[in-house]
């Protein structure tokens, strides 16, 4: 418990260190995407590791929060931006409370087909729907907040590592406090054992369904705060493989832990600019990785460590 | 007007038949085996790929090049059985599904980087030429490629209905530990039936491959469609999957010409979510399995 807590300070600690001192804007790049990666996995973990049901369609979410700050705050709208990133995040909630009273219904192998079936119609939504959308052509020029504009140093990549650890920080403090509630408990006793949960009296679907809509609103805040970095959104933000990528993330960090998914969002961002260098072969060797992690560290970084230095987690036990 | 929908239908009814072929071999590994596979699609990509090297590299005709891509193609999946699939069984989904993205995304990019994006024709046995039935117009190709399939459904439903193989393969499935105790070698059942799986996959994409194109990128959607004919049909049921595969190439050709072209593929999905809501046992389970 102190040790999550510690180390997701931490993490925001040194990312504001690293975003005050680094000059190059690569790295400021890198340092973005990480943070990015932090809330979208965080968002993922919540249903993956707390609840214990695999979502292939969670990008369904961050496409709507991407696309909902793309079209309030372009011209014919013009809503200020600023409001437009929480106004996203509330538009994905409420598709998360649509999508989950349907799809948490179902289990197993149907919840997962049936989430990606979702994202996958809303794709082609977006991709037909040229009124809306602009199609296939995506929608550009998406601006920035206007704090960002208030202090010459805040402009530029600085200012969006910045915006980053804020949201970041907001995820983290979310995630936190629910893990640690009493429906974050809930949510738990129902993962490891849905009838012995039942009989005490936690109702499956009302917990389950909770910890969807907030997964579903930190993802649409992970949505909006990509589409104004990148200032361009297009149908490819509900693609597979963004789904591929938090969930290797996910995975790969350890669910069902905190930090598990920020180790993740590290190492993957990391490791695919690493692997930049091998050109071609680099999404083979990406896709024989993924592969050995799961052979070889089923349970992620953070699955290993806890199982190393147990002492550190006794109070964690449970989640 | 009547004729125009004869042919949509005709057409829907053509596609139906490739959509369950090409979901044939999932319908053993997710269906029965209940390995969630993203990596089928690729399975079916490696099928017209190697076709292509087969007829075109090494000049082979179609069935002779057929059986070679089958055996490669079935040797393959019963050492990815025995050697990767293995270690994910029976701990859930998640790691199912990690295995099989990481290996879609490796046999995709290899793919890609051996053979390049460019779409590769598969030499087809028969002429392309047109039959006319009535006011509906078919080509000679899609009545060979329909009968080649309707062969292998029913060959792949015989096997499994009676022979001893099959037998032991529906024991491995309903009841793993007492099919083993009474001296069933169940993880040469898996291999077999992984294997099995890969080789369907592979013919589809063989066969197809010589109607439309071979492609190293095709993977990801015939994945997705194939998910969407076993869910639509019921796990681990042949007929359904052939139902669902019709349902779903009508209902496709049907929205194409009276609704809109661009959506097609969104046909798939919204039927399925609608399904899996009113009847949550799939059209045509037979089993009293809940989704």
């Amino acid at each position: 418990m102190k040790f999550e807590r510690n180390f997701l300070t931490g993490f925001l600690l040194l990312a504001a260190l690293l975003g005050v001192f680094i000059q190059s804007d690569y790295l400021l790049h890198i340092l973005t995407l990480v943070l990015i990666y932090a809330i979208l996995a965080s968002s993922l973990n919540l249903i993956v590791g707390y609840v214990g049901e695999f979502p292939l369609g969670h990008v369904a979410f961050f496409g709507l929060g991407a696309y909902t700050v793309a079209i309030l705050g372009a011209p014919e709208v013009g809503m200020p931006i600023t409001l437009t990133i929480p106004l996203a995040a509330f538009v994905a909630a409420a598709f998360g409370w649509l999508i989950g009273r349907i799809t948490l219904r179902l289990n197993g192998p149907f919840f997962v087909i049936v989430t990606l079936a979702f994202a996958e119609v809303l794709r082609l939504l977006a991709t037909n729907w040229v009124s809306l959308t602009n199609g296939p052509m995506g929608i550009a020029g998406i601006g920035h907040p206007a704090v960002l504009d208030m202090a010459p140093w805040l402009q530029g990549k600085r200012g969006f590592v910045a915006m980053g650890i804020v949201l970041a920080a907001l995820t983290f403090f979310i995630a936190y406090r629910l893990v640690h509630s009493s429906a974050g408990r809930a949510a738990v006793t129902l993962r490891e054992n849905n009838y012995v949960a039942q009989s005490v009296g936690i109702d499956p679907f009302r917990y389950s369904m909770f910890v969807f809509i907030v997964a579903a609103f930190l993802a649409g805040l992970a949505g909006a705060y990509y589409a104004t970095y990148i200032s361009f959104v297009g149908p490819e933000v509900f693609g597979f493989p963004f789904t591929a990528t938090m969930i290797i993330i996910v995975l790969l960090g350890g669910k069902g832990t905190l930090s598990g998914p920020v180790v993740g969002a590290i190492a993957v961002t990391l490791l695919e600019e690493y692997l930049r260098e091998f050109k071609e072969l680099r999404l083979s060797l990406f896709g024989i990785i993924v592969m050995a992690v799961v052979l070889f560290a089923p349970d992620g970084v953070m699955g290993y460590v806890r199982h190393r230095f147990q002492s550190l987690f006794r109070r964690t036990s449970h989640a | 007007m009547f004729d125009l929908f004869l042919q949509f239908v005709v057409n829907g009814l053509v596609n139906g038949t490739f959509y369950a072929l090409s979901a044939l071999g999932l319908t053993l590994i997710f269906g029965l085996m209940r390995l969630v596979n993203f990596a089928h699609g690729e399975f079916y990509m490696m099928g017209g790929i190697l076709g292509w090297v087969a007829t075109d590299r090494l000049s082979m005709d179609f069935f002779t090049g057929l059986v070679a891509v089958v055996a490669v193609m079935a040797l393959f999946g019963w050492l990815l059985d025995r050697y990767l699939i293995v270690r994910v069984r029976d701990k859930g989904p998640e790691p199912g599904i990690l295995l099989t993205i990481g290996l879609a995304i490796f046999l995709t990019n290899t793919a890609l980087m051996l053979v390049g994006t460019a779409p590769h024709k598969v030499a087809a046995p028969v002429s392309s030429g047109p039959i006319l039935l009535g006011p509906v117009i078919i080509t000679e190709v899609r009545v060979f490629a329909i009968a080649v399939s309707v062969a292998a459904i029913v060959g792949a439903r015989l096997l499994i209905q009676k022979t001893k193989l099959g037998r032991a393969m529906r024991a491995t499935f309903q009841d793993p530990t007492a099919a083993s105790l009474v001296g069933i070698n169940t993880a040469s059942i898996y291999a077999s039936t992984f294997a099995l799986g890969t080789a369907l996959a592979a013919t589809s994409g063989m066969l197809l491959g010589s109607i439309y194109v071979a492609q190293a990128s095709i993977g990801g959607l015939i994945s997705l469609k194939a998910f969407v004919v076993v869910i639509l049909g019921g796990m681990g049921n042949f007929a359904g999957a052939i139902l669902g595969g019709l349902i779903l190439g009508v209902a496709e050709s049907l929205w194409g010409g009276y609704v809109q072209t661009g959506t097609v593929d969104m046909v798939g999905f919204a039927l399925v979510i609608l399904i899996l809501f009113f009847r949550p046992y799939g059209l045509f389970s037979v089993r009293a399995e809940r989704a």
